[in-house]
């Protein structure tokens, strides 16, 4: 395969920030050439730590100082003298301006042929070095303050459930993003010119869906933020009424607040969403105030989970999350990251699903699909739970379903909160069958299929014994030659000879025509 | 002596029937140690300083407490009976449980690691415990009571065939 292969019919659309020639940055040089991060980053990223000692520091001294000063020279009583404010001040700057100096002088990286190498640390060094071909993810974010500076910090990760392989922070956004472009392109196996590395331009990005911001302002107005707000209020005009204390009125200002911070989050976080397909994977873009760039290279999505909550039924949303390996449980302040579709309906859900998937497996995906999402029974060949299922699942039984198709297998569930699992038969880690004294009086079995650390957990509730082994040891099955003709973790690579399911899951596939549009 | 949801057809090989003595030793110790902890109350009530607890309940929460234990000591021979293993072509099936029962199928070409571990009274009855891990913390393989030489057999024989059918995540 030749360097450009696959990029070929985008040439044209290349962005022009990579001009040909000797440029700057990740050429596959020796070993020892170490690059460092942008200095102004340790002020970005400690600005918060500034901020704070600014304003206790200057609560206490600042009108003494400006006193001082009116005054000439002279002090009030009592307050510290204009030699010794200073002279903190002084000292503070000099101190933070060291220690940014030293973590900024002490941080490099290096992008070879095969691997990421940091390091980091002044009297705890670190030193990190990760395999290229293993990326999961690579992540672009671009908090306020660095956007500022147009800066932004590049996120390389492995399949180490969450916690970030390497974190380069902060570069030159146009810096960031031709690193992005050499990393995934060694890590595709596309043949880099030894002559030319720099010759490697940002895979073409095609965009595929934005969502307007009236579509995240309603997604957020019909969240739980809005039934736990509802809820609150209840209880607290319940607890007026009861008392008769308006005293009680003071609850409802950190009710407000947190209340509205949770809209604003959701609302920031979620906000100008795009979706982008390019040959390197799916590119997500959002954010009002910090933005990110998500780019999930072709074959990297573990499971897929579409949900609906009751009230989106009024709207017809659904929200898509996925499993990477790297991104792990979505804890903690990278919340949001495994979210590929905030709220979307029914048409680009199955847009997005042949973005992650395009070989459905399936003839008519969209009916098989669309059977997953809201489907009740046996339509389109799913397997529900048998009707004896009606004790444990009273409501729901015709729902708890899975269908498999030749690519994948399709878990449904739930009545009033409407989720469909999708996991490719490849990604397939381990099965398992569960069945408790009661479900065995039933004649039911839980099956469980084990995805990596992530927001979707597959699994198929009480079905019936034969069904629930006859999918299991399929399943086993299933797996076993998927992986035998599965794509190469390097997607630009010719797949291992096999079956020719080349066709329609090959990396140009992107560029088709969606499978999952009638 | 096959479990219902057990995929039919298949041998399963089952683990030393030492490990019941090994379970009874651990969890037997663990019973002790328990109810000694549940027995103080009962202890305070009778040598005086906590007179105010009512007796029947100062006598019912170590009872209990043994009961439990009691039955837990009970079900041992039968839940390392339903303990078994069969290696196929592709993967590895681990069966097991009596009340709750579980089967799980471990590919190899999604196994990560494999870690052998021998806690002290394993070692005196020459068992060990091999875990088998992969991408997924759900994955949760885990055989007891294997002979030390069928542990390393199998140890290896996971790696091995781990190694050539290893395919990405």
């Amino acid at each position: 395969m030749s360097a450009a292969k696959g990029y070929d019919d985008g040439g044209a659309v290349a962005p022009q920030s990579n001009p040909p020639g000797p440029a700057v940055g990740f050429r596959t040089g020796p070993e020892d050439q170490w690059r460092r991060v942008h200095p102004v980053s340790p002020l970005v990223r400690g600005w918060l730590a500034v901020v704070g000692l600014i304003v206790v520091f200057g609560r206490n001294s600042f009108d003494d100082l400006v006193q001082a000063i009116g005054t000439g020279g002279r002090h009030r009583p009592g307050g510290a003298p204009v030699w010794l404010i200073l002279s903190v001040l002084a000292a503070a700057v000099v101190i933070f301006a060291v220690v940014f100096f030293l973590s900024w002088f002490y941080t490099r990286y290096q992008v070879t042929d095969d691997h990421v190498r940091v390091n980091s640390g002044v009297i705890f060094r670190q030193q990190r070095q990760a395999r290229i071909d293993r990326v999961q993810a690579i992540d672009v974010v671009q908090p306020l303050l660095a956007r500022i500076f147009s800066l932004a910090e590049l996120k390389f990760e492995v399949a180490d459930a969450g916690k970030s392989a390497m974190k380069l922070s902060f570069l030159n956004l146009d810096e960031a993003k031709r690193l992005r472009a050499a990393i995934l392109a060694r890590a595709s196996g596309m043949r880099v010119d030894p002559d030319q590395p720099s010759a490697i331009s940002e895979a073409p990005e095609r965009e595929v869906l934005a969502l307007t911001p009236g579509r995240i302002a309603g997604a957020t107005l019909l969240s739980g933020i809005t039934v736990a707000a509802l809820v609150l209020t209840a209880l607290v005009v319940g607890a007026l009424l009861g008392t008769g204390s308006p005293a009680l009125l003071v609850v409802f200002i950190p009710l407000l607040l947190a209340v509205g911070a949770a809209y604003w989050k959701a609302f920031t976080t979620d906000c100008n969403f795009r979706v982008a397909v390019s040959p390197d994977g799916v590119r997500l873009h959002y954010g009002l105030l910090d933005t990110r760039a998500q780019t999930i290279p072709p074959g990297r999505v573990q499971a897929v989970g579409v949900t609906q909550s009751p009230l989106w039924r009024l709207t017809g949303w659904y929200r898509v999350h996925v499993n990477v390996a790297g991104y792990g449980a979505d804890h903690g302040d990278s919340g949001g990251r495994t979210v590929v579709l905030p709220a979307g309906t029914e048409a680009e859900v199955m847009t997005v699903l042949g973005l992650i998937f395009p070989d459905p497996g399936v003839a008519d995906p969209v009916r098989v699909f669309t059977a997953g999402l809201r489907g009740k029974g046996r339509d389109q060949g799913f397997i529900h739970s048998p009707r004896r299922a009606r004790l444990l699942d009273p409501f729901a039984w015709r729902r708890n379903a899975y269908r498999a198709t030749d690519t994948a297998l399709l878990c449904r569930h739930g009545l009033l909160f409407r989720r469909l699992q999708v996991v490719p038969h490849e990604r397939t880690q381990s099965l398992s069958l569960f069945q408790g004294p009661l479900m065995r009086r039933l004649g039911l079995v839980d099956f469980e299929l084990h995805s990596t650390a992530g927001p979707v957990r597959p699994m198929v509730h009480h079905l019936d014994l034969v069904s629930a082994r006859e999918l299991f040891t399929g399943q086993a099955a299933r797996a076993a030659s998927a992986r035998r003709t599965g794509r190469p973790e390097r997607w630009m690579e010719e797949r291992p000879a096999g079956p020719d399911l080349a066709g329609a899951a090959s990396p140009s596939s992107a560029d088709k025509d969606n499978q999952y549009e009638q | 002596m096959r479990e219902p949801i057990d995929p039919v057809g298949l041998d399963f090989e089952r683990v030393s029937p030492k490990l019941v003595t090994v379970r009874l030793i651990e969890r037997g110790l663990g019973a002790l140690v328990l109810t000694t902890v549940a027995s103080l109350p009962l202890v305070l009530h009778l040598t005086g300083p906590w007179r105010g607890l009512p007796a029947w309940l100062a006598w019912s929460l170590p009872l209990a407490v043994l009961l439990a234990m009691i039955w837990r000591l009970v079900l041992i021979p039968r839940q390392v009976r339903a303990i078994g293993y069969a290696e196929r072509d592709d993967d590895l099936l681990i069966c097991g449980g009596i009340f709750f029962q579980r089967v799980m199928v471990v590919p190899y070409g999604r196994m990560q690691y494999v870690d052998v571990s021998v806690g002290p009274v394993e070692r005196a009855f020459g068992l060990s415990s091999v875990k088998m891990h992969t991408a997924s913390a759900s994955t949760n393989a885990v055989l007891e009571g294997l002979p030390a030489a069928e542990a390393a057999r199998l140890r290896e024989q996971l790696s091995a065939r781990g190694e050539a059918k290893l395919a990405g995540l």
